[in-house]
């Protein structure tokens, strides 16, 4: 099906529009600003590119067309064949191939605008030249405004051509027009055909598909055809004749004796003879429909002959394929009523089995079912030892399949147990119930763990290990028999505080110790308060000895708190020196020597005396100035350097010894 | 009645569930609409299971199974096994087996009574299978692969083996699992029918793809239906023919 799409062919435009989409798009995809005092060079390259681009989408557009229409050659000759009944062979070809000729012509025109631009002097020329260029090339595309449009045309049409794969399993039906084609069509599959009671109803070919055998059939319904010679054929006939030619397919031959299509018998049948050629190497059914109106056995006697020698003639096999003896040989004629239904899936079976076993007994002729031979293949086994290996089926099911084939054995219990209604809710049905709260319960069906220790917190395992294991299942009985203990301990007084009475002299001491807390209390403080930096400190640990402490400050404070300090000789009271080296003395420094006064000017070094120097000042300054002048300096200082980097020296190649030339 | 199903859009159904005679496993997705197709079909009967291994959904071909027991690769998570253990019914043994072939259901294919293995799994894993799963084991390939799990899907009434299996390999093969055996396709034409199909005795699942003679066939081999597998070759054999070349 995927072999014939004829739906993706892109929109072919009018001529017009397809100018306009090509210019339009040259305008959008190319520079615009050119000015005339641009480099001629530049001005040309502008107008080519022009004139190029706008060749280049003409063919890439219309080889695009040309590409994506089949190839009448390259299709499935059905799809040929039909193309030709329908848009006529020679016209669509010849159009598609002023497509090609006009595409060669743009491109000459291309070629030739481009050369001679290259010989344009001015913007102006330029510019016409290019004009000149699309002008021809769109003239040459408005001369196939014709073609475009027909082809337009082709491509509606074949998009909606019914996608009819040549290579599968399809059942034709043709005869007469008002025969009941459609009808049947319509009553197999659900191609929904429309149906009326006038000829050619049916005007092109219809598909629908069918199962049968788990497979997909492809039914094409056909119009009605006529019997006149090939020549006469119309478009419309033409398409069920094309059908016929070219489709390797069950072919059904509908015939309708009551003559209700205003075609009488004997036309029917032949029609039948001519187009009998079409049927050759084909399952053939010849179908007699509208029993319901007429059946065969009531008709007049005339006809009824006729019919009889029909059917003779199709049971001994001289229709059709008469001079090969293959199975298709002997054509069934059977009866159907397409308005009761008698006789319609009987119809279908019947062409189904025949096809499948036409197109089987080709496909076994050539070498395609080697391959798959194993699949058709069911190995069963020879039993290697007497052990039995049962099928396991837990009772629910042997019980539902009893039940089922019970059902199958009771045909006249008009609805075997629709399925027994489910008592379960679904997952999905919770989860649809619960919309975004829902969260997957895993616990929920734990059959064997009781409903309330499910959802314990306490996960069974942690990080690789049971917590099980780290569990003492006495651990309650133990806790209660330490308990037990403490309280035996309580009760015994091991915990009660034993009350001290205090003598003088610990009063004394308390006392002091109290006053001492508070004292340092106080002093924090203190020093918390004139503490003025905000800065942060470095720790007392590391930093020098405060200056505000000192023997006596010691002394003075642990007298006010009422410490006897005459006694302390001994307390190394008065060592208070620091050890740190801050306290240390600087050394002394040595006294300055004046040696500015040794260091004398550089005009005067060396010089013996004030004559001297003067003559030596004069000496420089004729010096100085002879260089200046002949220099053309404008003082000693000035030192410019014309050219800093001058090319000689440092353009090309260097030879030996050419840097440092400056 | 084989049933039609997908996991999150994916055909490959075997990969994300196990199923056998006494219960069924089935992958932990983004949805329950998997899960439910299983649940509705086999709930009322046997446990449906959610269940993961090491972390993985894929828990199809990581684990081999059957009625009597259940053999999961060694990075399942203790968490994963206690979770099996208390779903699953105390009659089946669960079994952690360190093997080199983690895939486990890649690497054997098993019924009730018979397993085919691959044949390089290690032989302590050959033991443990046949003691847990209560099977006879066969190292085995089929049509030259050695992914026997991959390539079988087997139930106690019948099997379905990769396409290319030739015919005197079948007739081997179906004589050592003692099932009907036919080489066959799901998935509209995919060869790793383990994969595309889950089976038991009495119900089967398969990918959304797999078309209607393939579904036939599966049915008539795996006795879904009234049909015998002799069907295959007899009623269904020209249909095959036509759908197959």
């Amino acid at each position: 099906m995927s072999l014939y799409n004829f739906k993706k062919i892109a929109v072919v435009p009018t001529a017009k529009d397809f100018i306009d989409i090509i210019l339009s798009k040259t305008q959008r995809k190319t520079p615009t600003v050119v000015h005339k005092h641009y480099k001629i060079t530049r001005i040309r390259a502008f107008y080519m590119r022009k004139v190029k681009f706008t060749q280049q989408n003409f063919h890439d557009r219309l080889s695009r067309i040309i590409q994506e229409f089949p190839k009448l050659d390259d299709v499935h000759p059905f799809y040929a064949d039909l193309m030709n009944v329908l848009y006529d062979k020679d016209h669509y070809k010849l159009g598609l191939g002023q497509l090609n000729t006009a595409r060669h012509l743009i491109d000459n025109v291309a070629k030739d605008y481009v050369r001679l631009l290259k010989f344009g002097d001015s913007l102006y020329r330029c510019k016409q030249l290019k004009r000149a260029a699309l002008g021809r090339m769109a003239t040459i595309m408005k001369r196939q405004a014709a073609n475009l449009t027909y082809l337009e045309q082709v491509r509606q049409h074949l998009a909606r051509l019914p996608s009819i794969d040549p290579y599968t399993r399809t059942i034709i039906i043709c005869g007469f027009p008002n025969v009941g084609k459609s009808s049947f069509i319509n009553k197999i599959t659900r191609a929904d055909v429309e149906v009326q009671p006038y000829a050619f109803t049916t005007k092109s070919l219809y598909v629908g598909h069918t199962d049968y055998k788990y497979l997909r059939w492809q039914v094409i319904d056909t119009p009605g055809i006529l019997d006149h010679p090939l020549e006469q054929r119309n478009v419309i006939e033409m398409q069920a004749v094309t059908a016929l030619a070219h489709l390797r397919a069950a072919v059904l031959y509908i015939m309708d004796p009551s003559e209700q299509c205003g075609h009488s018998l004997e036309e029917q049948i032949s029609l039948f003879e001519s187009i009998k050629p079409l049927f050759s190497n084909k399952p053939l059914i010849v179908v007699l429909n509208k029993t319901d109106v007429i059946e065969p056995e009531d008709l007049p006697p005339n006809k009824r002959a006729l019919i009889e020698e029909l059917e003779a003639n199709c049971a001994k096999g001289n229709l059709v394929n008469a001079d090969s003896n293959s199975e298709l040989r002997a054509v069934p004629v059977m009866r159907m009523s397409t308005v009761t239904e008698r006789g319609v899936q009987e119809l279908k079976i019947e062409a189904c089995e025949r096809l499948l076993g036409h197109r089987v007994a080709e496909k076994m002729r050539t070498k395609k079912v080697d391959g798959i031979l194993n699949r058709l293949h069911v190995a069963i086994p020879s039993p290697r030892d007497n052990k039995e290996r049962p099928p396991v089926l837990p009772p629910k099911v042997l019980e539902r399949m009893q039940k089922a084939q019970r059902a199958q054995k009771l045909a006249e219990e008009v609805q075997p147990e629709v399925r027994e209604t489910r008592k379960r809710k679904l997952e999905r049905e919770i989860e649809l119930e619960q919309g975004d709260d829902y969260v997957l319960d895993l616990k929920k069906n734990y059959a064997d763990i009781d409903e309330n220790e499910r959802y314990d917190p306490i996960p069974e395992f942690w990080e690789g290990h049971n917590i099980a294991d780290y569990i003492d299942p006495e651990i309650f009985d133990k806790l209660a028999e330490l308990e037990k203990e403490e309280e035996l301990r309580i009760e015994g007084g091991l915990y009660a505080v034993p009350k001290i009475e205090l003598d003088e002299t610990m009063k004394e001491i308390r006392e002091l110790a109290r006053q001492i807390r508070n004292k340092k209390a106080i002093l924090k403080d203190e020093s918390r308060l004139v503490k003025q930096s905000t800065k942060p400190v470095m720790p007392r640990t590391s930093r020098a000895r405060e200056k505000g402490r000192s023997t006596s400050k010691l002394r003075d404070e642990m007298e006010k708190l009422g410490v006897d300090m005459s006694d302390s000789k001994q307390a190394h009271f008065t060592r208070s020196r620091s050890r740190s080296r801050s306290r240390s003395a600087p050394a002394a420094k040595r006294a300055r020597v004046d040696t500015a006064l040794a260091v004398k000017g550089r005009d005067t070094q060396g010089v013996r005396d004030v004559a001297m120097q003067k003559k030596a000042k004069q000496m420089a300054h004729i010096a100085i100035s002879k260089k200046t002048k002949k220099m053309g300096l404008k003082g000693e200082a000035d030192r410019f350097i014309g050219t800093k980097k001058p090319k000689h020296l440092f353009a090309g190649k260097r030879g030996v010894g050419k840097t440092d030339r400056r | 009645m084989a049933v039609r199903v997908q996991f999150e859009n994916n055909n490959e159904v075997g990969v994300f569930s196990k199923l056998t005679n006494s219960y069924c496993l089935v992958a932990i997705g983004g949805s329950e609409n998997f899960y439910s197709v299983f649940e509705a079909e086999l709930a009322d009967t046997i446990p449906v299971v959610h269940v993961s291994i090491a972390g993985c959904r894929i828990i199809g071909r990581m684990t081999v199974a059957n009625k009597n027991g259940l053999l999961v690769p060694s990075s399942t998570t203790d968490t994963e096994l206690q979770h099996i253990r208390n779903s699953l019914p105390d009659t089946v043994k669960v079994q952690r087996v360190e093997e080199r072939l983690s895939a486990l259901g890649n690497v054997i294919a098993c019924n009730d009574y018979v397993a085919l293995v691959h044949p390089d799994l290690d032989k302590d894993t050959e033991e443990i299978l046949a003691d847990t799963l209560d099977v006879e084991v066969f190292r085995q390939t089929v049509a030259g692969n050695v992914l026997v799990g991959s390539y079988t899907a087997l139930s106690n009434r019948g099997g379905l083996v990769h396409p290319k299996t030739t015919i005197q390999d079948q007739d081997e093969l179906s004589s050592l699992l003692q099932v009907p055996l036919v080489a066959g396709t799901v998935n509209r034409g995919s060869d790793v029918v383990a994969a595309g199909l889950v089976v038991n005795d009495w119900s089967a699942f398969c990918g959304m793809d797999t078309t209607s003679t393939e579904i036939s066939v599966i049915e008539s081999v795996f006795k879904l239906n009234d049909a015998k597998p002799t069907a295959i070759t007899s009623s269904m054999r020209a249909s095959l023919i036509d759908s197959m070349s």
